[in-house]
Order: C-alpha cells, then sequence, then structure tokens
C-alpha cells in the first residue's frame, strides 16, 4: 500500500516536472539561442584573430582563426580612439540622464496628481516617441537640426540667430536632446506605474494630518518611487553606454566625427572593416570591454543608491 | 560606380540600411537550389545567385530583365539576380558570414577598392584561368583592378575616372575658358570667387576616394611592391602637388567647403553659386538628378580633368566589378555569365554605369539633354582610357577612410592642412596593414 503509494507520488512527482520543463523550454531555448550561445561565441571570439594564412603582400588569400591571448583586449584598453569614445559617453550621460530623469519623475507626478484629466491621452503621447524606430527618429532630428534646412534656424535666422546643431562643441548636446525626446515617455512609464502602486491610505492620512499637496509629493511619493528611480537610472547607463543610432546617423552627416565617435560605432565599424584592427576579435574584445563597463557603472550606482537610501 | 553610389546617394538613405542589416542578413533570397552540377547528371541546370547594388532606377534597364534575358537564352545556366540595400561594408560582412555557412551566392559586386580586402579575408575564388578567356572584351586597367597580385578573381563592370562638371552658360557669362592645368584652374578659380561663384568644392567626406583618385591622377602610385612588402606612399611628391593644388583654392578662398552627401552641396549646386565640380564618372546622371528642376539644364557640360601632374591622367574613384566568391561549385558558368552581363552595354549604361567592356556606349537621353545635347558618354569613355594604370589598393584600404576625412575636414575648416590629409593616409595606411598582419616596409 506505502509502496503503490510512493509510487504514484514518484510518478506524480515526474510528470509535474516534465510539465515544468515543457513550460519553462519555449524560454530556456530562446535564451540559450539568443543569448547565451552569442556571449559565449563572443567570448570566444575575443581571444582570436583572424590572420593571414599565407605570406605576400595579401597574405594568401586565406585567413586562419588564431589564438592571440589577451591580445585584442591589450589593444582596446591601448586604444585612445576606444577612451575618446567612453569619454564622451560618460559625459553625455552625466548630463543627459539626470535632466531626463528629473523630466520624466516631473510628467509622472502631474500625471498622477489630479490636476490632469484624460491621463490615458497624456501617458500614450508623452510615450510615442519611443515608438519610433531609433534610426527614423535620428533622420528627422538630423533633418530639423541640417544647417541649411533645419526649420529651428530659419525661424532664428528670421531674428538674426543661428545655432550650429552640428558643430564638435555642440553635437553630444544635439544627441542628448534626441535621447531625451525618445526615453523620457519610456521612463515617465515606470515612475508612472511605481506612483501608482502606493497605497490610497497614505495620502488620505497625510492630509488628515494637514499636509499640503507639495508635501505629500515630497514626502510620500518621491521617497516611494526611489526603487523604480533606480531602475530608470540603471537602464539609462546601460542604453547610454551603447550609444548608436543616434552618432551613426549624424555622422554620416559630419565626417569629422570619424567610425568610432563612441564605443559601439567603434566595434560596429571594427567588425565591417572601417577602423583597424578590424575582424571579429577585436570587435567582440571591444563589445566585452564595453560590457564590463557598464556593469561596473550600474553596480557602483547601485551601491552608491543603497548605500544613501 | 554604383557600389558607391549606392552607397552614398543620399547620406541618410544609408544610415536607414542599417536597420534592414538584420533583415538583409538574414538568409539569401528564396530560389532555385545552388546544388553542384554534377559530371555525371549534365542535364540538371546550374544554379548561379548574383548579388548586386545596382541601383535599378525608374527608366532603367532593370538588372532582372538583362538576367532573364541570359536565363531564356542559357536553359542549362540559371541566374538569379539579387539586389543588396545596404551599404557596401555591410554587404562584405553578410558575405563574410554566408561563405562560413556555405551559403554565399556565386557572385557579387565589389569595389575595386575593396577587391584586395575581400581576397585577403579569403572571401573570394581564383577564376584566372577563366578569366584570361574574356580579358580583351574588357579595358586593360580595369580588367587590371580584378586581379590581386596577378591571380584574376573577376571582371570589371563599370569605371569611376574623375572627369570635371561645370556649368558652361555660367562660365561662358564670366569670360571662363574650362582650365586644363592646375594653374589655369586656381586662377579661373580666382577669377570667379570675385565674382561670387565658386568652381570647385572641396568635400570633406569624399576625401578616401576622390582625393586618392587625384593623387591618381597627379602621377601618384600609393601603394605598390617592394621585396615582397607593402610600400606606402600616400604623402610623396605627386600627392603633395594635389594638396597643394587644393590648399592655393582653400587659402584663397576660391573653393567652397561642402560634404558632397551634405545638403549644402546640392543647395549650391541648385542656388548656381557652385558653377563646376571634379567628380568621379559615376556622378554624371546624379548630377542631373541633384539640379532636376532648376535653370541649370541643359547648361552643364563635361570635360576632361585639369592635368595635376606632369601629364594629362584621371584616378580611379570609385567603380566596381563582380567577383567569384569563395565556394562557388560552378566558377567556370558563374563566369560565363559574369563576361555575358558585363558587356550589356546598353542596359549598363542605363543604370548609370561607365562600362569597362570595350564599346560604345550611348549617352540616354535625359543625361544628354541635361548636358546640353554633349555626347557624356564619349566623354567619360576617354576619361575611363585616360585612368593612371599603375594605382593598385590595399587589403586594409577601407580603414583608412575616416582619417583622411576628419584631416579633411580640418582642413577645411582652416584648422588643418591638406597635406595633413595624406600624411593621415599614409600613418593608417601603414598601421592598418600592421593590425592585419601583412608585411609592410617602414
Amino acid at each position: 500500500m506505502t509502496i503503490t503509494h510512493e509510487g504514484h507520488n514518484r510518478a506524480r512527482r515526474r510528470r509535474e516536472a516534465r510539465t515544468g520543463l515543457a513550460f519553462v523550454a519555449p524560454f530556456a531555448l530562446l535564451f540559450l539561442v539568443t543569448f547565451v550561445i552569442p556571449i559565449a561565441v563572443s567570448i570566444r571570439s575575443s581571444f582570436y584573430r583572424a590572420k593571414p594564412s599565407g605570406g605576400g603582400l595579401y597574405g594568401g588569400g586565406e585567413l586562419v582563426d588564431t589564438f592571440v591571448g589577451a591580445e585584442n583586449y591589450a589593444q582596446v584598453l591601448g586604444n585612445r580612439l576606444f577612451w575618446d569614445g567612453m569619454g564622451r559617453v560618460l559625459l553625455f550621460g552625466a548630463v543627459q540622464i539626470p535632466v531626463m530623469i528629473g523630466a520624466a519623475l516631473a510628467l509622472a507626478l502631474l500625471l498622477d496628481s489630479l490636476l490632469v484629466r484624460r491621463v490615458t491621452i497624456f501617458r500614450l503621447g508623452y510615450f510615442l516617441p519611443y515608438a519610433i524606430p531609433g534610426v527614423v527618429a535620428a533622420l528627422v532630428w538630423t533633418y530639423i537640426y541640417s544647417p541649411r534646412m533645419s526649420p529651428i534656424n530659419q525661424a532664428l535666422e528670421a531674428v538674426g540667430g543661428g545655432i550650429d546643431f552640428f558643430a564638435p562643441g555642440t553635437i553630444l548636446g544635439s544627441m542628448a536632446n534626441m535621447t531625451t525626446w525618445t526615453f523620457t515617455g519610456y521612463n515617465m512609464l515606470i515612475f508612472l506605474a511605481a506612483l501608482q502602486a502606493i497605497p490610497g491610505d497614505l495620502y488620505e492620512a497625510a492630509r488628515i494630518d494637514g499636509a499640503s499637496e507639495w508635501a505629500v509629493v515630497r514626502r510620500i511619493k518621491v521617497p516611494l518611487v526611489g526603487r523604480a528611480a533606480m531602475l530608470a537610472v540603471l537602464l539609462s547607463i546601460i542604453g547610454t553606454i551603447q550609444l548608436f543610432n543616434e552618432p551613426t546617423v549624424l555622422a554620416a552627416v559630419n565626417p569629422w566625427m570619424g567610425k568610432a565617435y563612441t564605443p559601439m560605432m567603434m566595434a560596429y565599424n571594427s567588425m565591417t572593416g572601417g577602423v583597424s584592427p578590424s575582424g571579429a576579435g577585436p570587435a567582440s574584445a571591444i563589445s566585452i570591454v564595453m560590457a564590463i563597463g557598464a556593469g561596473l557603472l550600474a553596480a557602483g550606482y547601485a551601491f552608491l543608491q543603497r548605500k544613501t537610501v | 560606380m554604383s557600389s558607391r553610389t549606392a552607397r552614398t546617394t543620399g547620406s541618410l538613405a544609408a544610415a536607414v540600411s542599417l536597420s534592414l542589416v538584420a533583415a538583409c542578413s538574414s538568409g539569401t533570397p528564396a530560389g532555385p537550389s545552388s546544388a553542384p552540377a554534377s559530371s555525371a547528371a549534365p542535364a540538371t541546370p546550374v544554379s548561379i545567385e548574383y548579388l548586386h547594388r545596382l541601383p535599378d532606377g525608374e527608366g532603367m534597364t532593370k538588372v532582372a530583365d538583362i538576367v532573364a534575358k541570359w536565363n531564356a537564352e542559357h536553359p542549362d545556366v540559371q541566374v538569379t539576380a539579387t539586389k543588396f540595400d545596404g551599404k557596401a561594408a555591410e554587404m562584405v560582412t553578410k558575405l563574410e558570414a554566408d561563405i562560413k555557412a556555405g551559403t554565399a551566392p556565386c557572385l557579387a559586386q565589389a569595389g575595386y577598392a575593396e577587391v584586395p580586402s575581400l581576397f585577403t579575408r579569403g572571401l573570394l575564388e581564383d577564376v584566372t584561368t577563366d578569366a584570361e578567356k574574356y580579358r580583351s572584351n574588357f579595358s586593360e586597367g580595369a580588367f587590371t583592378l580584378m586581379t590581386v597580385g596577378g591571380t584574376a578573381v573577376g571582371l570589371p563592370q563599370d569605371g569611376g575616372p574623375l572627369v570635371y562638371y561645370y556649368n558652361k552658360a555660367e562660365f561662358d557669362q564670366l569670360g571662363l575658358q574650362v582650365p586644363t592645368t592646375a594653374e589655369e584652374f586656381t586662377a579661373a578659380a580666382a577669377k570667379a570667387a570675385e565674382k561670387g561663384k565658386y568652381i570647385a568644392a572641396f568635400q570633406p567626406d569624399e576625401a578616401q576616394y576622390s582625393l586618392s583618385a587625384q593623387a591618381a591622377a597627379a602621377g601618384a602610385t600609393w601603394y605598390s611592391a617592394d621585396n615582397d612588402q607593402w610600400k606606402v606612399d600616400a604623402s610623396g611628391a605627386a600627392t603633395q602637388k594635389v594638396a597643394a593644388f587644393w590648399q592655393t583654392l582653400l587659402d584663397s578662398k576660391s573653393a567652397i567647403v561642402e560634404n558632397r552627401w551634405g545638403d549644402g552641396f546640392k543647395k549650391a549646386l541648385t542656388d548656381q553659386k557652385l558653377i563646376g565640380t571634379i567628380g568621379a564618372a559615376w556622378e554624371a546622371p546624379l548630377l542631373a538628378g541633384d539640379m532636376a528642376g532648376s535653370p541649370n539644364e541643359g547648361q552643364w557640360a563635361v570635360a576632361q580633368l585639369p592635368q595635376l601632374g606632369d601629364a594629362p591622367m584621371s584616378g580611379p574613384d570609385g567603380g566596381s566589378g563582380v567577383v567569384v566568391l569563395k565556394g562557388c561549385p560552378a566558377p567556370a558558368q558563374a563566369m560565363e555569365f559574369n563576361n555575358w552581363f558585363n558587356t550589356q552595354i546598353d542596359g549598363l549604361v542605363s543604370q548609370g554605369l561607365v562600362v569597362a567592356a570595350k564599346g560604345a556606349m550611348t549617352t540616354p537621353e535625359p543625361v544628354k539633354a541635361f548636358y546640353g545635347g554633349q555626347d557624356v558618354f564619349a566623354e567619360l569613355a576617354k576619361a575611363n582610357e585616360a585612368l593612371n594604370p599603375n594605382f593598385p589598393y590595399i587589403p586594409t584600404f577601407p580603414a583608412i577612410g575616416a582619417d583622411m576625412a576628419q584631416a579633411a575636414d580640418r582642413a577645411g575648416k582652416g584648422e588643418g592642412k591638406v597635406a595633413d590629409i595624406f600624411t593621415a593616409a599614409q600613418q593608417a595606411s601603414v598601421a592598418s596593414l600592421k593590425d592585419a598582419g601583412l608585411p609592410v616596409a617602414g
């Protein structure tokens, strides 16, 4: 009796395990194919370099993958192009992220307040720029910025002004404006979701205690969206390190930007042969150094945040 | 030529293509299976795939139509042509992946300046024996550009010799003659500038191709073999003539500075502020298109490039051929089609190409009309004949463009000298060859 019972149990457990695995399988498979394998491949590739098999001017017309140890990494870390690019994205992030997060929080607080009616329309409206593909948005902005056709400059010229959006000292700001436009609505949604999860009793209690709307915002709402803010900032840091669409589109009309204006552009152009050393090995090494950099920054931020909160 | 045309026609459009890379690389076009024709079953037709970047625009003889003609006449060799909508460099990356996966097409378009790079990367088949059979059908210079150290890897399609485009009506009005030497050019430019007109545009974004071609026209050979090592001479005496030529124009403010693919260039043309420009042969229909509907129509003309060096010569700015890719199961049949396709002069001319095949080209009507009835293609063919025959490229040539464009931008702004562009080319050439593990002197 006990034996059959146990056997029955075991069979059921096995059946449950099978069902569970079947449910996990689609995720696990996709995760493996689109995530784990590509990462493993690029890590491996970052230790190899395709080298000419033969001698002569054209290297024999055949490349062989050769293990080069940390050579690719050494070249990335010693390459001024890479650090210049890193410097640009860091400067970009240091200015753009606080502005964007601040704007997103302000918009979310506005929508969450009782001041705004028809929240859905505004929510959708602010979010809309995010729904436009990055390259398309960058093209539209390039037109708006373009020195001779810019509608902004045409208006400014009428009053004797004009801004060169493509000047080397200005272009980072022009790009920051593009990404802020795209991502503010997205981050606002994160904040709005957090705000709407705050129990109404808290507000009620505060009001009974005589708190003003402003005090409610400062003492209840802002502290309680802290976790959401952390998420938004972490995502922004990672996104900034990987800045690619905007500089690539702008570089098409601003050749002075070169092919390594940001580290991601450098990785891409190393892959296609526009930046030397080129090939999958050097390109992978750049990507992995970038990933480590983004990870360190994100971890550093999370650490500081936890310490202060 | 067209790989460059397609790459740059609207620099913005090129950027759009970025978003398409993923889509483009996700598979080879559907077509008949490319199983090799086994000698045991000669009845099975051979399938050849051909990846190109020709414009296939309005009013042109479509590539598909030309290929359909071949397919009708050759039931045993069936060709599928597919257009790659993206940048040349992206197509190469795609082909590299396809070759590794064994799914690459047999034939693909490749720019002359990129052929050595493709060869070194192990993407090309040695088809010297087959190429020799068709050699006499093509101009010798173009045929040589499809060889790498004596190994033929395909056949040439079109050339991009530099010529001089100018607005004849405006020149007449200013009392200017078409300049035939660098000295005459700078003198004419100064005279035009006094009247607020410019007969030349300095184009930082085209520095790599246009200025290297001008150096070639001045008699330079940037890359040569020395003791089985590359000898790089991108800033030598002949090249310095080009540097001095542009420095004079920039210092005297008698050339405007505009990126070729920026909106300012087109605006300067349509406003008739820019009334002359040094450009590649493949720009003839592009310039006509840029200025369509403006008073410029019918006023322009094409002349040979002014003599920049010791002898009148032109230089190669673009141009491309069709290479046979590694692993092609039927290289002989592929080359047979390659030869046939690239000798379809009328169809290729309609695509805006100055063909590499020998034979007379008829200027398409719209082009003729824009250039005041001139037999434009006869003039372009003359430039093709005048190409510097000795201007091979290094396998890492694609990697030196960014440094040149950046130096050119500084020169255009007066923050640097034109000569710095060639110093940058010299340094980037040597460094990239070393990075690629290829032998280089110095």
